[in-house]
């Protein structure tokens, strides 16, 4: 009889419903429970996170702090602290000339991050006085971005994400180093501005990134690190590549047009390049990529040389 | 204009100094507005850091705007009556060129001992453009007044070029820091700064009262003076000397406010009449109101960064200058 055994059937499938949802509800509860803890950590994370309240003064040290997972914790910055997006809706507290002391203290912070070369030191003396915390950031070689990577990562409680983001950064730099150590030189006119014509020597940074892609350039030995020079010593060094650096949000419309120099080998055969300057210029881990284009890039005209002059012989 | 008469005059602008110095302390981040200052004045403030904000930034700074306005402005007219000459001020020295020198070489000392130093330098450099102006005059005949302008522009030419060389060779961010710093600022305000400044404007003011009635018979020609008994010479070294020592303090710890020595006195001149002693009062009060005003549009226009002082008091006073050029 199909009826009673059906009636049987959905008495069994009714018990064991009951069993199941009796001995599952256990077991759900645990796994919540796991999940809530989990949350609670993560939350009390954030938390932690927030409670550091940090003021950072540089566009170098928001992108450093966002990178390493510590942006939340920035209540503060300084004009021209454009990446990432998020970084753009940060309070600005001044500028590299002049910080708003009393915006500083209303938002008392834990700590303030100063770039030392670009925050005026009189104002940070005073929020010394005031019992702030400065902590100074002053990268003066490429290997002082992954220093500092980790010394941000120890301030804020973030070591772990700091260490790995700092071994990157110096694998991608050894590996840039290893690449073109051994390979020709090839000669630059670095254009860091137009008017006057400004360029690049001794230890500027620029100067060590050309260094790293085995570039020489021909006034690496004048006074100061971003020395002016006379266009007519641009035409006696007739550099092979010119590098006019363009910011990426407008162009400098008074950069000069090498194309009207045809003198010059690297206007001559084109050899110009544009890398972005806010990523190159700015001493923070975005650098290292443009770099390696750059390198790439300068290869690539190194490499043209060479076959023009292999047709040549 | 009528001008106004002493029972109306003092009044009035001590008015004005009381209400621009209360008033002035609302303005600044917006939470601590007009009310909370209020509150701050009358009991307790709502945060701490309040009275910190008010009484430790805020309030030196209105002030220091007031003393620096008052002495700049009391500079340009004893500098505008000694040489009887309408664009003199208290810049004329090479001054700000000098204190700038003294900024710039500043620069160049380690980081550490930077906030100390700058002033000290800026008020050395200051004083030997000063020397300078005042050697290369001194031997010549005081009566020229054109000697003593002519002289304090090639010195500021000088000291100028000496300090951008010194800019273009040295850290690229030094520039930076020393040409803000002249753009003038009033945030290195602090009780240190005002127990500094007050005593030399004090003491100018004084010595410049006390010296009034012979200044104002040199207002009628160097002649005149002597023939009233005043020793013309003795007298021109004397308020040179406290111009230049008010002032280079002043753009020592302020950096360098243009014009408010210059256009202060020719407003005040119009209100309340040339006779000395009430000039020195009147340009003095007004032109501490006036740097309080400079300084709260200075602070609040652009939110989140500040424009220099030395900007606004330079661009209103060169459109001033222009049009009392008209006129002349």
């Amino acid at each position: 009889m199909a009826f009673p055994k059906l009636k049987c059937n959905v008495l069994v499938a009714m018990f064991l419903l009951l069993a199941f949802s009796l001995t599952s509800k256990p077991v759900q509860s645990q796994e919540e429970l796991a999940q809530k803890a989990q949350a609670q950590e993560e939350l009390a994370k954030q938390e932690k996170d927030k409670e550091l309240k940090i003021i950072a003064l540089a566009p170098h040290i928001v992108e450093m702090l966002f990178e390493i997972g510590a942006g939340q914790s920035i209540i503060g910055t300084s004009e021209h602290s454009d990446y990432p997006e998020e970084a753009k809706a940060i309070p600005r507290v001044g500028n590299y000339a002049r910080l708003n002391i009393e915006h500083i203290l209303a938002l008392q912070p834990d700590v303030i991050i100063a770039w030392r070369s670009g925050t005026p030191s009189d104002d940070l003396e005073r929020l010394k006085q005031f019992g702030l915390n400065v902590v100074y950031s002053q990268p003066q070689h490429l290997l002082d971005v992954s220093k500092e990577i980790r010394e941000l990562g120890e301030l804020t409680g973030n070591q772990a994400i700091a260490e790995q983001k700092a071994l990157k950064f110096e694998a991608q730099l050894a590996n840039i180093k290893h690449t073109y150590q051994e390979k020709r030189p090839v000669s630059v006119f670095y254009e860091i501005w137009a008017k006057p014509l400004t360029t690049v020597a001794r230890n500027a940074w620029p100067q060590q990134q050309l260094a790293l892609c085995q570039a020489s350039n021909p006034f690496i030995d004048l006074a100061t690190d971003y020395p002016q020079v006379n266009l007519e010593q641009v035409f006696i060094a007739n550099p092979q590549v010119i590098i006019q650096p363009h910011s990426s949000d407008k162009t400098n419309p008074d950069a000069i047009n090498w194309q009207n120099y045809q003198q010059i080998d690297g206007a001559k055969h084109r050899q110009i390049l544009h890398p972005n300057a806010d990523k190159l210029h700015r001493m923070s881990f975005r650098l290292v990529d443009e770099l390696e284009k750059l390198c790439q890039d300068l290869d690539n005209s190194r490499r043209f040389y060479q076959q023009m002059s292999d047709i040549q012989n | 204009m009528s001008r106004l008469t002493n029972q109306a005059a003092l009044p009035l602008l001590l008015a004005l100094v009381a209400f621009s110095i209360i008033s002035a302390s609302g303005f600044g981040i917006t939470e601590l507005d007009h009310q909370q200052v209020w509150q701050c004045m009358v009991g307790e403030c709502s945060k701490s850091i309040y009275q910190t904000i008010l009484f430790e930034v805020r309030l030196p700074r209105v002030l220091l705007g007031f003393l620096a306005g008052f002495g700049l402005a009391i500079a340009g007219v004893l500098m505008q009556n000694v040489t009887r000459n309408p664009l003199a001020d208290p810049y004329l020295f090479g001054i700000v060129s000098g204190a700038g020198l003294g900024a710039t070489l500043a620069t160049l000392l380690p980081e550490s001992v930077q906030f100390i130093s700058m002033p000290i330098a800026a008020f050395i450099g200051a004083l030997a453009a000063v020397s300078l102006v005042l050697m290369v005059v001194m031997n010549n005949n005081w009566r020229q007044v054109s000697h003593l302008l002519l002289a304090g522009v090639a010195v500021s030419f000088l000291l100028s070029s000496m300090t951008s060389f010194i800019l273009y060779m040295g850290d690229a961010f030094s520039a930076n820091r020393v040409i803000f710093w002249l753009m003038g600022s009033l945030t290195r305000a602090d009780d240190k700064t005002l127990l500094v400044i007050a005593p030399v404007i004090i003491v100018s003011l004084l010595t410049s009262l006390v010296l009034a009635r012979q200044l104002d018979a040199l207002l009628l020609s160097d002649e005149s003076a002597s023939t009233l008994g005043v020793n013309v010479p003795r007298l021109r070294v004397i308020i040179l000397i406290i111009c230049a020592a008010s002032t280079a303090v002043i753009v020592s710890f302020c950096g360098g406010i243009g014009f408010v020595g210059l256009m202060i006195p020719h407003i005040a001149r119009t209100l309340f009449g040339i006779t000395t002693a009430r000039l020195l009062i009147a340009s003095g009060l007004l032109g501490g109101c006036f740097l309080v005003w400079v300084d709260v549009a200075a602070r609040t226009i652009l939110t989140g960064q500040e424009i220099p002082i030395g900007v606004i008091t330079s661009a209103m006073g060169s459109v001033f200058f222009l049009a009392l050029m008209r006129k002349m």
